[in-house]
């Protein structure tokens, strides 16, 4: 049986340990970890921050959406050895206190139902917004095409984002 | 921006979910995201073959690997080794017999996931294979190899009316065509998961996403062989489910390794393991003749369905019967005959889907009435309304429903939508055409005559001067807590500060049946009518009777009882006064189904119309929805947020379903593992505008209230984008998804004959 060849090779999950230093949301965190473990398990079992979420692992999904070193990244393509020294935001780091402004236009223009795409989601928002304040749809569209939704057909998502873009375009007229 | 303003269901007041902060911060705990101390990690050993006899299972080497806590076989499963919503044939571990990739064969709980994992593959499995039933019209023959004892036919349905075969003899138009719909995965973003908590006590905790907590506490007691009362469900929030999650599916290896190893034990599928062992929305096949007059009136309808419910039966005679009742649709036919099988294969296993069949055949159906209007040279428009059902006429199956001109009104308002009196554009070189379709449906809510189907609920006045409102329901994104909350609201009177809303956890909340068949708007709205008398008479008495002031000068309100304009008492204090004889009502009922003796016959319908138009690439076949609207009736709007999202979503899912999603399986074992080749439309594959009108007037005499539009929205779009193809190229499509090969194929002939013939 192909099972019992396969068992004969089969290792053991290496007890390899590196040292790593990474920065998130703003806090430095020292770990003994795996040097190939994926940075979404370093942030949701290790570092118990559990918004960002887990879904199809191959980076198609963006649940995982993380912004490291001011890059909108999919946290399960990312490995112990790439994160270490960077510095990581997640969704639990987006508002300093409060909500955050796009926390506040996804909860007024329904941008979410199940919440579970939310975070990654809200993520990839803030790297589009970091990028051009005043998105026109086309940016909107290709900065969120990595991230599924299967609850809201997105259309409360692109209102949030317009939104967005509004309170931006009327806050630049005004210091006009 | 420059997306096109739009008409329609637009947010007038912004009204914030009470599961929304939560969400949008991601500080909300989904079952998948809870952690324990001392918690062991599971993994399940499903089947190396789709079909094939267990020679011999050997669990020693894994057993032996440092880490792993236990392994379990069939052997260890303590009670009934079987679970299904209807019938329990599915077996938890399997002892002898492997019937699909996603049969359970062992399962294990060790330290870490990566032991798990590592523990499966020193799990010696023995097969037999045997030859796979992949196709069921072949797996319906007596020569094919029986999957189960009472062979391949696991449920078969039928209806009659009048004599079609006489009928046709009478018709001057008949249309013959057959419809294949695919395997369509309901890839919620939250694969299956939870954690598995045993208790000091001897009881279980049970934190694992399901669409009906106590259905889930009863299937589990039969595997575990223990009382009822011993097993806690919690079972809210979700990270979505569409039907997916209704039925067990990691559950039960949970539950055993969590009683085996007395220690917390978490699983958390992978996408591919949710692929391989979820439930998918039946393949169908679906052959329909249908005859007119040369006046447009339909006399006679048949119709055949062929459903691949897989490997087992979960609720697949329920969607076969639902197929079967919508067979009809909307429209009043003389002479019906609908026969329908549900079949054995071992291509997975098919179960509840949002839609629940009425997709598939509803697909059909519309797609014959606009082969008829072409046929007749009659507008489609034109063709449905002649033939259309009256406020007062039975369902679709001949029975008694609740009167509704819900047809009529969905009909009337897409007949005046802008896309389909829009302008044909072709781009210059020709290769870009533009079409728009419109199709409409009815669509039945709960569970429908012969089941059971339960309501109920609960508001109390809790210790904290909360009004507690309770249902057994779930939340997994359709906003149910947010409907809750504002029918409560409106209904006694007080702000959403003074309620406390508990679902979702059979410790915790009264039975109110499943969060399934678009019933839970419906049976809260019902329930609450039918509280909210008693519960306000009863707290104006207490806050009489502690304030000395009539009853009649009271009035319920925010914070409290007020009199006069005054803050009287508190809830709070009217809670602590009243401790010793606490406020709690509580109500039962049966979600309405008709009177009729028809299994699974509806009572409430609701219905929509959607038009859409595409653009069709003539070169690549590849098709795009420019434009979507969609108007629904489905009586009052309750939270319009949460109204708007379920009908776009619900459009969206419907578009991949037209478009590009299939779980493809070959000689039963899946090719589409996970989202590279399963694809659910993206953000750039959307419409630029869905516009959503809601007809809330319900008939006079209605006393039922709104009704849930969890499916609705996505029953009619199919049928809609295929007649828009047509409209932009001339080539009906016959079969989902569309294929953008057969597009370019079929104009390539057309062109070619066009050539030929000019020559």
């Amino acid at each position: 049986m192909a099972d019992k060849q396969m068992s004969s090779s089969i290792k053991l999950p290496s007890e390899e340990r590196m040292r790593m230093s990474i920065f998130v949301n703003g806090k430095k965190k020292e770990l003994e970890i795996h040097p190939a473990a994926r940075l979404v398990d370093i942030l949701r079992e290790q570092l118990h921050l559990t918004g960002t979420k887990i879904s199809c692992g191959i980076g198609r999904c963006g649940a995982c959406s993380v912004i490291m070193n001011g890059r909108l990244v999919n946290a399960c393509l990312v490995r112990a050895y790439q994160a270490n020294e960077k510095e990581i935001v997640t969704i639990e780091g987006l508002a300093e206190k409060g909500l955050h402004p796009i926390q506040q236009a996804f909860l007024e223009e329904g941008g979410f139902q199940c919440g579970y795409c939310t975070p990654g989601m809200i993520m990839a928002v803030k790297a589009i917004l970091d990028q051009y304040p005043n998105p026109t749809s086309q940016q909107i569209v290709d900065g969120l095409s990595g991230n599924l939704c299967r609850c809201t057909g997105y259309s409360g998502i692109i209102r949030a984002v317009q939104k967005l873009a509004e309170k931006e375009t009327s806050r630049l007229d005004s210091k006009c | 921006m420059d997306y096109e303003e739009g008409k329609g269901l637009r947010l007038k007041q912004v009204c914030i979910r009470p599961d929304g902060v939560e969400k949008v911060t991601g500080h909300l705990k989904f079952l998948t995201d809870l952690s324990f101390p001392n918690m062991l990690f599971a993994k399940i050993l499903r089947s190396e073959y789709p079909h094939a006899n267990i020679v011999s299972i050997s669990t020693e080497k894994a057993e032996e690997l440092p880490g792993v806590r236990a392994v379990i076989t069939s052997k260890d499963v303590l009670g009934l080794n079987g679970f299904g919503l209807i019938f329990p044939d599915q077996p938890v571990l399997c002892k002898d017999k492997v019937r699909f990739v996603g049969d359970a064969v062992a399962a294990v709980a060790a330290e870490t996931e990566e032991i798990a994992e590592a523990a499966l593959q020193l799990i010696e499995v023995e097969y037999e294979p045997l030859p796979v039933v992949d196709d069921p019209e072949q797996a319906m023959l007596p020569s094919s190899p029986q999957l189960h004892p009472n062979g391949n036919i696991l449920h078969q349905a039928s209806y009659q009316s009048g004599n079609v075969e006489e009928a046709f003899q009478s018709c001057d138009c008949i249309v013959e065509e057959t419809y294949q719909l695919p395997r369509q995965m309901h890839a919620y973003m939250e694969t299956e998961g939870g954690v598995f908590v045993p208790e000091k006590d001897g009881t279980l905790t049970v934190y694992a996403g399901t669409q009906h907590g106590y259905k889930d506490r009863y299937q589990l007691a039969r595997i575990l062989n223990m009382p009822e009362e011993d097993i806690r469900v919690v079972s809210s929030p979700l990270g979505g489910s569409f039907g997916g999650k209704d039925e067990l599916n990691i559950q039960p290896y949970g539950a055993l390794l969590a009683l085996k190893t007395g220690f917390p034990v978490k699983i958390h599928q992978t996408r591919r393991e949710s692929v391989r062992s979820g439930i998918k929305r039946h393949p169908m096949k679906i052959k329909m003749k249908t005859g007119a007059k040369k006046n447009g009136k339909i006399i006679a309808h048949q119709v055949r369905i062929i459903a691949d419910t897989g490997a087992y039966a979960t609720l697949g005679p329920a969607v076969l019967d639902f197929a079967v009742e919508h067979a009809t649709g909307p429209y009043m036919i003389p002479n019906i005959q609908v026969e329908g099988y549900s079949v054995f294969t071992n291509n997975g296993v098919a179960g509840e889907f949002r839609g629940f069949g009425g997709n598939q055949v509803t697909f059909a159906l519309e797609g014959q009435i606009d082969r008829l209007a072409v046929k007749l040279g009659m507008s489609p428009l034109e063709l449905r309304q002649k033939n259309l059902r009256q406020a007062h006429d039975p369902g679709p199956v001949g029975q008694k429903i609740a009167p509704t001109d819900g047809a009529q009104q969905v009909l009337k308002q897409i007949s005046q939508s802008k896309l389909l009196n829009s302008c044909r554009k072709q781009d210059h070189n020709g290769l870009i055409k533009t079409g728009v379709g419109v199709a409409i449906t009815m669509h039945g809510g709960g569970l429908g005559y012969g089941r059971l189907d339960p309501a109920g609920g609960r508001i109390s006045l809790n210790e904290e001067g909360k009004i507690e409102i309770a249902f057994g329901f779930e939340e997994f994104g359709q906003g149910l807590l947010a409907v809750i909350e504002q029918i409560a609201i409106r209904a006694i009177g007080c702000s959403r500060e003074d309620l406390h809303i508990v679902i979702g956890d059979t410790y915790k909340v009264p039975r109110s049946g499943s969060s399934t068949a678009s019933r839970g708007t419906s049976m809260v709205w019902q329930a609450i009518q039918r509280m909210k008398a008693p519960f306000q008479n009863s707290l104006l008495e207490r806050a009489s009777q502690c304030t000395d002031v009539p009853v009649s000068q009271l009035k319920i309100g925010e914070k409290g009882v007020w009199h006069q304009d005054e803050l009287l008492i508190s809830y709070k204090e009217l809670a602590k006064q009243t401790i010793d004889k606490p406020l709690i009502i509580e109500t039962r009922f049966d979600f309405p189904a008709t009177p009729c003796s028809i299994p699974g016959g509806h009572f409430l319908y609701s219905f929509a119309a959607c038009a859409v138009k595409v653009e069709v690439d003539l070169a690549t076949g590849f098709v795009r929805v420019k434009h979507l609207e969609q108007a629904v009736a489905a009586g009052p709007v309750i939270f319009p947020q949460g109204y708007l999202g379920q009908i776009e979503g619900g459009s969206v899912m419907a578009l991949g379903y037209t478009l590009t999603e299939e779980a493809l399986i070959e000689k039963g074992t899946y090719v589409t593992e996970n989202f590279d080749s399963y694809l659910i439309p993206t953000i750039k594959d959307v419409p630029l505008s869905i516009d959503i009108t809601a007809i809330e007037e319900l008939c006079e005499e209605d006393e039922y209230g709104p009704r849930g539009v969890g499916e609705i929205g996505t029953v009619a779009v199919a049928p809609a984008i295929a007649m828009a193809i047509y409209d932009a190229t001339g080539i009906w499509v016959n079969k989902l998804p569309v294929s953008r090969e057969e597009i370019v194929n079929k104009m390539m002939e057309t062109e070619m004959s066009k050539w030929l013939t000019s020559k």
